[in-house]
């Protein structure tokens, strides 16, 4: 190693050492956690079991509503697999589960002293949720309303003596309180036809312990799904998704938070009468992002498997 | 206080089955699906009715309805009876389809939800076996081709 390279190494694995945490945070969802969720109708008694893994690249360089080019080569992207389970505690009354395991990676520039792994379990969340009206041959509507709460059981400690910038933690390392709703319109008795809005809002006041804590996000979908035969089914809808710029210590985290359009679309098999898998993606429509430039979503894309018990 | 939470979450999730253990089936009054005579469930008092609600467009209901069919006619029995509750919105659908599969057994027209809503019918197939005394002793869900094999076998130890 020449006496330039070797100087270029030091100052880079410097700069990782000793930059602030937030620097290059990404405005990223993180791990699926509420939308791996099955929102299916649950009967007292229905254990439904899903298990998802999104692989979700983050390298999309975004100065408010414009895409910037980027220089750096720098890659980012994470992959989560998110175990959650879902049971009819009650008449109209259910509560689901979910642990997550998140591996994130960050690469910047060639050098492999630019790249940096981390990985771990990620957050718990616990749902609980009233539904007053379900879709059944008499009703075309579902109104499904939730309380929940996302635990921060996993590592949020990842890096050992490289500071790792919050979002390559698996986990956020503070507490959240969810709130949840859902909607569906079916278009004829048989529901092979529905309208799907959901909306949820993820309250974050809680600090990690390194005084940290991310904005407040609020999620909105819509969209139209449809059963092909017995085993097909397609989806297509729109996600809305805002938070508000992450905090140190009470103060704004510059570079953080904004507004997001997604298009979501899914299709679905049916495997056997209790197994049903799914493929599902995110691409970005348009993002208004808060400060001078942020790394966000280029695309992500997650695979899930249901199974009913 | 460990083994209290314990015993709560035990009986939350017992919950279900401990409810329906304890159910009378609801009696109700309906008309056939193929003349306007109107049938009562409580008429039936004393034999061991199988009720399954059905609709033409229910992929699953299209297998079971002849498999009841033939276990019915198996059993033979003047103990036993099924009353099929069609719930299409459009009726002429269920007449359809009992056009092309004729069933020997009972099939009333519940096209508002007059019997479904009381028995929270919220997917089909939903079959429920009620013994002599209106009790439901079992609530059947997501028909699988080959289940009344089960079933069968259970309708003939009642009638024992």
């Amino acid at each position: 190693m020449t006496t330039k390279n070797l100087t270029l190494s030091l100052l880079l694995l410097s700069s990782l050492l000793l930059s602030p945490a937030e620097a290059a945070t990404c405005s990223c969802a993180g791990a699926p956690l509420l939308s791996a969720i099955d929102s299916s109708s649950t009967e007292p008694g229905d254990l439904f079991i899903n298990y998802t893994t999104e692989v979700h690249e983050i390298s999309d360089l975004v100065e408010g509503t414009k895409d910037i080019r980027d220089e750096s080569n720098r890659e980012r992207s994470s992959i989560s697999q998110v175990l959650s389970a879902t049971y009819g505690i009650a008449d109209r009354w259910s509560i689901s589960g979910l642990l997550s395991y998140v591996e994130h990676s960050r690469s910047v520039g060639t050098s492999f002293l630019g790249e940096q792994n981390t990985s771990g379990l990620g957050d718990a969340v616990v749902l609980l949720r009233y539904t007053p009206s379900y879709i059944t041959p008499f009703s075309r509507h579902a109104i499904s309303l939730g309380v929940g709460v996302r635990l921060p059981v996993g590592k949020d400690d990842a890096g050992g003596l490289i500071t790792q910038s919050e979002d390559m933690h698996p986990s956020v390392g503070a507490q959240g309180e969810i709130l949840w709703s859902s909607y569906s319109y079916a278009f004829n008795q048989a529901a092979t036809l529905q309208l799907n809005l959901s909306t949820n809002y993820t309250f974050n006041s809680e600090e990690n312990d390194r005084n940290y804590s991310l904005g407040d996000e609020f999620n909105f979908s819509v969209g139209i799904s449809q059963s092909i035969g017995t085993r097909f089914g397609y989806s297509a809808g729109l996600r809305y998704r805002t938070t508000n710029a992450d905090e140190r210590n009470g103060f704004d985290i510059p570079n953080s938070g904004g507004e997001w359009l997604d298009f979501v679309p899914a299709i679905q098999y049916g495997v056997t009468d209790d197994l049903t898998i799914s493929l599902s993606g995110r691409i970005p429509i348009t993002r208004d992002l808060e400060g001078a430039l942020q790394f966000t979503t280029s695309y992500s894309y997650a695979f899930s498997m249901t199974y009913a018990l | 206080m460990r083994f209290k939470f314990i015993r709560y979450i035990s009986l939350i999730f017992c919950l279900p089955g401990f409810v329906l253990a304890q159910e009378m089936a609801l009696d109700f009054s309906a008309p056939m699906i193929s003349r306007n005579e109107q049938i009562r469930l409580s008429d039936y008092r004393g034999k061991i009715v199988f009720l399954d609600f059905w609709a033409s467009w229910c992929p699953p209901c299209l297998v079971s309805l002849p498999a009841y069919d033939k276990m019915y006619r198996e059993l033979n029995s003047e103990e036993f009876v099924i009353i099929a509750i069609n719930v299409d919105e459009d009726t002429d659908d269920g007449l359809d389809f009992l056009e092309d599969h004729p069933v020997s057994y009972l099939v009333l027209a519940d096209p508002d939800g007059d019997v479904g809503i009381p028995y929270g019918i919220r997917k089909l197939p939903v079959s429920y076996l009620i013994d002599s005394q209106g009790r439901i002793i079992e609530r059947y869900r997501n028909y699988k081709p080959g289940d009344e094999i089960a079933l069968k076998q259970k309708i003939k130890d009642l009638l024992q």
